[in-house]
């Protein structure tokens, strides 16, 4: 089957207030319109509020690390009270526990973390979807000083959505279909 | 000083800056890793020598089986600490100043444990059994003893040094992105493969908050873990002067206390070198003297408070142990730790001296060295009087053990000055933040002082009608 073809737009402003202005343009505009696929903002620096303009994002990354330190938590003490129980005979015990809690604990807390930092990671890596190869359309400029909204729209439709990119005092704008 | 400098700094100037400072550093850079290289070179020389030849000429003999090594390996540890802990602590107090160096400092982290991790390996003399610290059971299926501090030590190091690279590296992503958008040739390979595709998308970035402040939330208690455990491999033999409940929190601030002199040997050495004056401010300086000062009372504090238990718990080894330490062959060494490291930072005490860069290096120097002095104090004398008098012998460390030891300092020097040649050594988009949200707020104060003008203009003028 073959795959529908993406339209984007690609607006750079050089301030966060213009970029705030241009998403509640698009999304008045796609309440008439219904032109807009979705909206993506690209920045320099990280902006809190952007949670508030574009919608919440679902990253549950804590899950992962809450999961992740529980296994590992759960493994290195396995793995310290395993050798101890395959060594029973081996070793003389001398009247001590063989499983002895005081000490397990210390390599159980470090698998905690070890594995509680590398769930994080791979939690991370999921969520902000990455690797992946860079967008046609990206520009240097957002990695400096400057804003970028990319708009994926209706590809008949695009003027509309270009004037009201260009309404709000875009810099550049970069078209292409992908 | 005004609470909004550094506000006034554009963007692009910040990219400019810091990516200059990976083409053209002044020519003391290469001077000084000339120097750490030829180090380096004697350091692998007196490794081979001791190697080929035994721990004999190293004069590692009963009782000294622990000396210089294994006090650089403290020391490194040690070392180690204050980049990733500070930084991570810092990050979850929300302190902007950490911005401009807090890169550095986590790459010094790093380092430090590469060197921190050799010396077990030199001091077990035999390097090609090194393996057997790793978890698995041999031919007669017995494992390592997890119930020994050494084990603990190669569990915990293992960790810190995982979680350590992985903080640095994600907290570099989004200037490794610029990094690639500006480079040319083999460093553009190697920034688009680092950078994984950044992009600054609104979802990467949110995902990159959380994920940052969750490793730095397992990473200050892991810090603590790790220098705790290396107290361990003291605290829990019967030794005098080793056997000592305050050792791990003492062993912890000792650590942030000679990681904080590290960082600010390194915060003078980049700022000249790689001309970062403008980031690294005195403002910055000040507030860094200002902690590790801090650190330092709490450091003397642990120190004269184990002196005080050994003296009123009256124990005949203990005591005769800590006599021997002041009074003894080795007194020069507490003596020495006891100006550097407890006397010397009161100079911290005075601005003018907080605001001066090579004072400050200087200073730091001396601490470090009163903390090296620190890690031989706590290792070599109590050998030399422990509970078999039989084997009591005074014995300083020979040329080889001193070779290695100067050779480490070239080596932790030199990678990190490959580092900072190949990565950015100040966080562009972090500084970026600080001079966003201080613009904002030196705006915002701006405005309130404009209102209470109008304010009062017209309280006037109602009360001239």
């Amino acid at each position: 089957m073959r795959r529908r073809k993406k339209h984007f737009l690609f607006g750079v402003y050089d301030d966060f207030d213009k970029a705030r202005d241009v998403v509640s343009e698009l999304k008045m505009l796609d309440l008439k319109e219904m032109v807009v696929d979705n909206i993506e903002l690209y920045s320099p620096i990280e902006h809190p509020e952007v949670e508030e303009i574009l919608g919440e994002f679902h990253q549950p990354i804590q899950r992962f690390t809450f999961f992740g330190a529980i296994t590992g938590a759960i493994c290195a003490f396995l793995l310290v009270a395993g050798a101890a129980q395959a060594m029973f005979t081996v070793q003389p015990q001398g009247g001590k526990p063989v499983i002895p809690l005081p000490m397990d604990i210390v390599i159980t807390y470090e698998g905690t973390i070890m594995f509680g930092v590398y769930s994080t990671i791979i939690a991370f890596l999921i969520y902000s979807g990455m690797p992946k190869r860079l967008k046609k359309y990206y520009t240097q400029k957002v990695s400096e000083d400057q804003i970028g909204i990319e708009v994926e729209v209706v590809a008949e439709k695009s003027d509309l959505v270009r004037a009201a990119l260009e309404k709000c005092g875009a810099v550049e704008i970069r078209e292409v279909t992908q | 000083m005004s609470d909004y400098s550094m506000k006034d700094i554009e963007w692009a100037k910040i990219n400019r800056d810091v990516l200059a400072s990976l083409e053209s550093p002044r020519k003391e850079f290469w001077i000084v890793l000339g120097v750490c290289l030829v180090l380096v070179l004697c350091g692998v020389a007196a490794e081979a020598y001791q190697y080929n030849e035994g721990l004999g000429v190293a004069l590692m003999d009963r009782p000294h089986f622990w000396q210089l090594y294994i006090s650089n390996f403290v020391f490194w540890i040690g070392m180690s600490h204050s980049g990733t802990l500070l930084s991570a602590i810092l990050l979850l107090t929300q302190a902007d100043w950490r911005k401009p160096i807090y890169r550095f400092a986590e790459a010094m982290t790093l380092f430090s444990i590469l060197t921190a991790a050799i010396f077990p390996v030199i001091h077990l003399g035999r390097v090609w059994n090194m393996y057997w610290v790793l978890p698995y059971p041999n031919e007669r299926t017995i494992w390592p003893n997890f119930r020994s501090p050494l084990l603990w030590d190669a569990a915990a190091i293992t960790t810190y040094a995982t979680s350590s690279i992985l903080f640095l590296y994600v907290g570099m992503i989004p200037d490794l992105a610029i990094c690639r958008d500006n480079a040319k040739g083999w460093r553009k390979k190697l920034y688009t493969a680092l950078s994984i595709g950044w992009m600054g998308r609104a979802s990467e970035w949110l995902a990159f908050r959380k994920t940052y402040v969750l490793l730095a939330c397992f990473l200050v208690p892991l810090a603590v873990s790790v220098h705790s455990i290396v107290a361990s491999d003291f605290a829990m033999s019967i030794m005098p002067d080793w056997h000592i409940t305050s050792f791990p929190p003492y062993f912890v601030a000792g650590a942030l206390y000679s990681g904080c002199a590290a960082i600010i040997t390194l915060f003078v050495l980049l700022r000249y070198v790689f001309k970062f004056e403008a980031y690294m401010t005195t403002e910055i300086m000040d507030k860094t003297a200002k902690l590790t000062f801090a650190i330092a009372m709490v450091w003397n504090y642990l120190n004269l408070s184990e002196y005080a238990s050994i003296w009123y718990s009256n124990d005949m080894f203990e005591k005769e142990v800590l006599m021997e330490k002041f009074f003894g062959p080795y007194h020069w060494v507490v003596w020495g730790m006891l100006l550097c490291a407890t006397v010397a930072p009161f100079a911290m005490a005075f601005k003018k001296v907080r605001h001066n860069m090579w004072a400050m290096f200087w200073l730091s120097l001396v601490l470090q060295l009163g903390m090296w002095l620190e890690r031989f104090q706590i290792v070599s004398p109590p050998l030399a009087s422990n509970h078999e008098p039989w084997t009591w012998a005074v014995v300083w460390p020979g040329l080889v053990q001193l070779t290695i030891t100067v050779a480490s300092f070239g080596w932790f020097t030199m990678l990190f000055l490959i580092f900072c040649k190949v990565f950015p050594s100040v966080s562009m988009y972090e500084v970026k933040e600080m001079v966003f949200h201080r613009r904002k707020a030196s705006s915002r104060t701006e405005m309130e002082d404009l209102n209470k003008v109008k304010d009062e203009m017209i309280k006037q003028e109602e009360g001239l009608s």
